[in-house]
């Protein structure tokens, strides 16, 4: 059981870095993001099954969840404000760290 | 002050005076030039007449017998374990140098008369040629190695400039030529001098000393010195004293000069301004000359005896290529250059010969000269100042047109063809006599030489005759037409100034030699005797 | 001066210095004072050389067949040697002394008329009395040093007097050819005067010939030392005297004055060869003697043979003096010491009266040229003809001077050329065999003299003139001129003749001069040589002369011009064409070759060491820019690269950087993992 878990979260952890990695839009990249933290969790959340007392694995899961909410909140404002800056969501284009 | 050093340096006062003095008085410097070199001659003719004769006064290689000696401490330097450094201001004159320094306070007079006709920056040429005077006189007097050598270096720098500007066109050409010849020379010269007084010991002080005098002796040099007697030090394979004197040979041969180091001397002259090429063909030669006696063979006898033969050769080969040197030549300038070659080639072969009667012959030839080849190249700036072309062809039957300056040139050119009853004769005649009596005397030169030289008196007619013929005598016919015939006028008073009384000295020179030969023969005497011991 | 002689001897000495010195005074004053083209110089001049020559005779009174005397002072010291001035009075030098005075002055005189108009007569006057000064001082001089001086001296003057027209391009090219030949000649006498002062240590002649040290030694020296300061001094008097080879200088210095020519090189200067040879007699080894012999005749017999087809007067007469001097260059050589010095003496007064009757004529033919306006030369004896008439006094003192120079009886030549030509063959019977050769080609070469001077006799003064031929409308007016001209030549005519010489006039051994001269006694058979001689001489000038009248005059019989022997013969034997072409041209050349290497080679190499320099400094130069420069420009390029490279990778893109660090974590990954 516990290795189709790993299977998927590394499958999902692999598909969001691709993601990451080669989308034009900031928000398919959030989305990556998003995948990645699923596919942590999802990690998580298969450990567990090794801490039944406290069930330590689903709590930082939870935790996860609400933080990985919270960052997203915050990278979607970042998001709006370079578009805001450079009209534009494209990663490519927003290249004024190289300087 | 001794009136040596007054001589040395009273040109430098005047040339002080016309540095001072604005730009606005330019036209008296050259009376103030003149005026110092009149001065010049006549503490040299006061020389002359006081200059004691007779064989305790004859000088060479005792020091005591130097007449209006001068001796300063200088540079004196303890250095420690190197021992003492003794640099001493030392002047003084011997029956070889008296000549020497009348003659060339002459040659100063005239080349300042002709300078007269410098026309672009006066205070700079005056103050140079000054400063040339100085260090000339320098050289005759200094009996120190050191003080020999910075006057004798001091002479190449106003030369240089005096060539470089107040040259004819390709004067920067002869001026560098010039200078890089007789630096080659005293470069290597330095060398030698600085081994020497490594290699000599004032026997009074126990310092190492420049003192010329004191090289002579072959006690004073420490045994295990470079340059010492015993213990022979080799230098490139050869014995460190050949090496040393040929060294020395070569430095004065430029000056002389010799063949084959003598190619400045037809640049040089013909690119400089008349009174330059009097300075010199009249002086700067001679102090070739000069140092070869008094250095060259006074420090390194032994090796001058042993290489004879071979500096013979050289002065036969200089009086044949130079003289069929300028019977190949057009320019008049270039032609008395080439004549001064072969005439000085007497003075080399005398020498070598090292009899009384060769360095005799080779002291006289260098008086005659002197003031031969002033009157030569004053008679050729003569005729460039009027038309500015000196070449042979352009011109035809002066002889019509200037009497008076055809006469003088005939007077300079039998002159110095050797007629009889001019210095040069008798000066041409006892070289060769030294060349001939030395096969004799000390079997250093053969016959042969001799003959070979007096082939060289017959070339000299050629080319004065030649010259004569084409250049003086038939119809007048000149290059520039009508221009030039109204340009040239006969010789001016200021000119028959310079030309009679030189005509006068080498006349009377030839006829009573022995107003040369009275001072001269007790110093000779003594170096032959000297060279030989 | 000597104190140990007596008071007559010092007041003889003195005499004879101030017969030397009156000449140079004039000369000096000439020059100096006296106004150019002033009359007054003419005469100061004269009047010097009559001084001298008084005083010449007086001193030669004392001296003749006297004790010889001698004086000298201290001229200058060089080292040990001591170089005295001085003069020796011997025989030899009273008789040149009186023959030099004897011979100027009618020559001075006959110049103030020669000369008159020219606008240089005053120069003319000092450089001729400067030629009496030096010449007289060279005859009395007693030591080389002086006698080269003085000879040299005489050839300046002589240089001078060649160009004296010196507008003239042939004047000139004469007296520089002149001088120049006179110098090899000169060189050579230096040489030998050199080689003997080596070998005795002095150059006082009366130690080195009046001597019987010196003799003796020269009787048993090392040959060599002795043969070549003779030879030495035979090349100088070859010059001096124009001999073959050195002679092609002598035609051409007739380019001068006539009346210099008369005096210098016909009667003093030229001889002066002759008299040096006399002065060192001692000297000459017999191989010298011999070739002394062989040159003189040759010379004898070759300028006689030019002298038969020049058409020039004055070349002719030149050729003449060459052929005479090499008699008495012949006449030395054969040990005829005193008959070659008596025809000096006679040669020098009957040449220099032809000299001055070919300038009366020359003067004359000037005149008609300048006058009718002509295109001739006045000297071509081809336009002459027929002048006897007009000149007598000229016709008949030159028919003397021609008669002297034949040698016929009753004239000076006969007793001087007789001996010579007795002494000769006596000399060829001592030698034997082959020798007969050479007097018997002097006797050929009397022959040709007969013909030559014939010749020149016939075409100028007799027959039709040629000039009248041609315009037969002319009066030609030619006169033996002014006294001044006739005065001098019938004084020179006078001393032509045997009484002068000889109360005999066939025998010369009766001559004063012979015997002043005589060093031995000739044997009985000189008789016999002298009648041969005498006859075969003096019985072929008749026919001889019949014959060139028989040609020149009555023009029976003409020469081939186009044979070989005439060709040489008025070529001059090709021989001046021959140094021309060859031996100036190659001297030349070698002028040129050195001038070549002086700019090719010598300087070539200066210029090859300033190039090198300047190569080296180019060379180095290059080294700092590109190899020392190079390595901190690569550095810094490197770096720079180094920097451009790193820069690459910061493309500012989130992404590439993600990209990389997974890049790198994988590459760890692997790396731990298999590695």
């Amino acid at each position: 059981m516990l290795t189709y878990l790993l299977l998927i979260g590394a499958g999902l952890f692999c598909i969001g870095i691709f993601i990451v990695l080669s989308k034009r839009n900031a928000i398919q990249v959030l989305i990556g993001i998003e995948l990645i933290l699923n596919a942590a969790i999802l990690n998580l959340v298969a450990f567990g099954k090794y801490d039944k007392l406290n069930n330590g694995g689903q709590t930082f899961a939870l935790f996860a969840i609400v933080l990985a909410g919270a960052a997203a909140a915050v990278a979607l404002a970042i998001i709006l404000n370079v578009y805001k800056q450079y009209k534009t969501i494209d990663p490519n284009a927003v290249d004024k760290l190289k300087d | 002050m001794n009136i040596l050093s007054l001589l040395i340096f009273l040109p430098v006062l005047f040339g002080a005076l016309i540095l001072v003095l604005p730009e606005g008085l330019r036209y008296i410097y050259r009376y103030i030039t003149l005026l110092a070199t009149l001065l010049q001659l006549g503490l040299s003719v006061w020389l002359y007449i006081a200059f004691k004769n007779g064989a305790g006064y004859a000088g060479v290689a005792n020091e005591g017998q130097y007449q209006f000696v001068e001796k300063v401490h200088w540079i004196a330097l303890n250095l420690g374990s190197m021992g003492k450094m003794q640099i001493d201001y030392f002047v003084g004159i011997d029956g070889i140098s008296i000549m020497l320094l009348l003659m060339s306070s002459v040659v100063m007079v005239i080349a300042a008369l002709a300078s007269w006709e410098i026309n672009k920056n006066h205070k700079g040429y005056f103050a140079l040629f000054l400063l040339l005077d100085m260090a000339i006189t320098g050289v005759f007097c200094s009996l120190d190695f050191f003080l020999f050598y910075i006057f004798y270096e001091l002479m190449l720098l106003p030369l240089y400039f005096l060539i470089g500007i107040w040259g004819a066109a390709r004067r920067e050409y002869a001026a560098i030529k010039f200078f890089l010849f007789t630096l080659f020379g005293s470069v290597f010269m330095l060398l030698v001098m600085v081994g020497l007084y490594f290699s000599v010991k004032d026997p009074a002080t126990g310092a190492h000393t420049f003192n010329i005098i004191q090289m002579m002796n072959p006690a004073n040099y420490d045994k295990d010195s470079i340059f010492g007697f015993i213990g022979q030090h080799m230098l490139l394979g050869l014995p460190a004293r050949t090496v040393g004197f040929m060294v020395l040979f070569v430095a004065f041969a430029i000056k002389i000069p010799v063949v084959p180091l003598h190619t400045w001397l037809p640049d040089a002259h013909v690119e400089s301004p008349t009174p330059i090429s009097i300075i010199l063909a009249g002086v700067l030669l001679k102090v070739g000359g000069y140092g070869m006696l008094r250095i060259c063979f006074g420090i390194f006898p032994e090796v001058a005896t042993s290489y004879a033969f071979w500096i013979g050769l050289l002065g036969v080969i200089s009086i044949l290529y130079g003289a069929f040197n300028a019977l190949a030549q057009r320019d008049l300038k270039r032609l008395i250059a080439y004549s001064s070659v072969s005439h000085m080639g007497f003075v080399l072969l005398g020498i070598a010969s090292q009899t009384t009667e060769g360095v005799s012959g080779a002291m006289m030839q260098m008086v005659s000269h002197g003031f031969l080849s002033s009157m030569l190249f004053f008679l050729v700036g003569v005729i460039y100042y009027r038309v500015h072309d000196r070449d042979i062809y352009s011109f035809r039957g002066l002889g019509t047109l200037m009497p008076k300056y055809t006469v003088f040139i005939m007077i300079a050119f039998f002159a110095s063809l050797g007629l009889p009853g001019f210095s040069a004769f008798i000066a041409e005649a006892f070289s060769l006599i030294g060349a001939f009596n030395s096969h004799n005397f000390n079997g250093l030169l053969p016959a042969w030489m001799g003959m070979c030289g007096a082939l060289g008196i017959l070339l000299s007619a050629g080319y004065f005759l030649w010259t004569l013929q084409r250049m003086f005598f038939g119809e007048t016919k000149l290059k520039g037409g009508e221009v030039w015939k109204l340009a040239l006028v006969d010789i001016s008073s200021r000119e028959m100034l310079v030309l009679v009384p030189l005509s006068l000295l080498t006349l009377t020179l030839g006829i009573m030699p022995s107003l040369v030969f009275v001072k001269i023969n007790d110093s000779v005497l003594a170096f032959v005797q000297f060279i030989h011991k | 001066m000597n104190p140990t002689l007596p008071h007559t001897d010092t007041l003889t000495i003195q005499l004879a210095i101030v017969a030397v010195l009156l000449p140079l005074a004039a000369s000096l004053l000439n020059l100096v004072l006296v106004k150019s083209q002033s009359k007054v110089s003419g005469w100061l001049s004269s009047f010097a050389i009559l001084g001298s020559m008084v005083l010449s005779v007086l001193v030669f009174a004392k001296v003749w067949n006297q004790p010889a005397l001698h004086a000298q002072q201290l001229w200058f010291v060089v080292g040990t040697m001591q170089v005295d001035v001085g003069i020796w009075l011997n025989n030899l030098s009273v008789l040149m002394l009186l023959l030099v005075t004897a011979v100027a002055l009618p020559v001075h005189v006959y110049s103030i008329a020669y000369l008159k108009g020219d606008d240089k007569y005053t120069r003319y006057f000092a450089y001729l009395s400067f030629f009496c000064f030096a010449m007289l001082a060279l005859v009395i001089v007693d030591n080389l040093v002086l006698l080269y001086a003085f000879w040299e001296l005489v050839g300046f003057a002589s240089y001078l007097l060649i160009g004296f027209w010196f507008i003239r391009e042939k004047a000139v090219l004469a007296n520089k050819k002149a001088f120049i030949m006179n110098r090899i000649g000169d060189v050579a006498l230096l040489t030998g005067i050199l080689l003997l002062y080596a070998d005795f240590h002095t150059f006082n002649l009366v130690t080195l010939f009046d001597n019987h040290a010196t003799a003796a030694f020269i009787g048993t020296a090392d040959n060599y030392w002795i043969t070549l300061p003779g030879a030495c001094f035979l090349i100088g008097a070859i010059a001096k005297s124009a001999q073959f080879p050195l002679h092609t200088w002598l035609p051409d210095a007739m380019e001068g004055p006539t009346s210099v020519s008369a005096l210098i090189h016909a009667a003093t200067m030229v001889a002066a060869g002759i008299f040096l040879l006399a002065r060192v007699y001692v000297l000459f080894s017999p191989n010298v003697l011999m070739v002394m012999t062989i040159i003189g005749c040759f010379t004898a017999f070759m300028a006689a043979t030019i002298a038969l087809t020049q058409n020039d007067l004055k070349r002719i007469l030149a050729y003449s003096t060459i052929s005479q001097l090499g008699f008495m260059m012949m006449a030395m050589g054969v040990g005829a010491y005193s008959s070659a010095l008596l025809h000096l003496a006679a040669h020098a007064f009957f040449k220099c009266l032809l000299f001055l009757s070919a300038g009366v004529i020359i003067h004359e033919m000037q005149h008609l040229k300048e006058k009718h306006n002509l295109d001739i030369d006045p000297q071509d004896i081809n336009n002459m003809g027929g002048l006897g008439k007009y000149m007598p006094v000229t016709f008949i003192t030159c028919i003397i001077a021609s008669l002297a120079l034949i040698g016929f009886p009753l004239t000076s030549g006969c007793l001087s050329k007789d001996g010579i030509l007795v002494q000769a063959f006596l000399w060829a019977d001592n030698k034997g065999g082959f020798y007969i050769i050479i007097p018997v080609m002097g006797v050929l070469t009397s022959l040709l003299t007969i013909f030559y001077i014939s010749r020149l006799l016939f075409k100028v003064f007799l027959g039709k003139s040629r000039l009248k031929a041609v315009m037969p409308a002319w009066h030609i007016e030619a006169h033996d001129g002014s006294p001044l001209f006739k005065i001098p030549m019938i004084f020179l005519a006078l001393c032509s003749l045997f009484p002068l010489f000889s109360t005999n006039p066939f025998e010369y051994e009766h001559s004063w001069i012979y015997r002043g001269f005589a060093i031995a006694v000739h044997t009985v058979s000189a008789l016999d040589y002298h009648t041969i001689v005498l006859l075969s001489i003096n019985v072929l000038v008749i026919p001889i002369a019949y014959f060139a009248y028989s040609i020149y005059v009555k023009q029976k019989f003409s020469f081939k011009t186009t044979s070989l022997l005439f060709k040489i013969s008025f070529n001059e034997w090709y021989i001046d064409r021959f140094y021309h072409r060859i031996i100036v041209k190659d001297i030349l050349r070698i002028g040129d070759l050195t001038k070549w290497l002086d700019k090719n080679v010598l300087d070539g190499t200066i210029h090859l060491f300033a190039n090198t320099g300047v190569a080296i400094g180019k060379l180095t130069v290059w080294t700092d820019k590109y190899i020392i420069d190079g390595l901190i420009t690569m550095l810094t390029l490197i770096i720079k690269q180094a920097g451009n490279f790193v820069r690459g990778f910061q493309t500012g893109r989130v992404q590439n950087y993600l990209f990389t660090m997974l890049l790198v974590i994988v590459v760890i990954y692997v790396l731990k993992t298999f590695i």
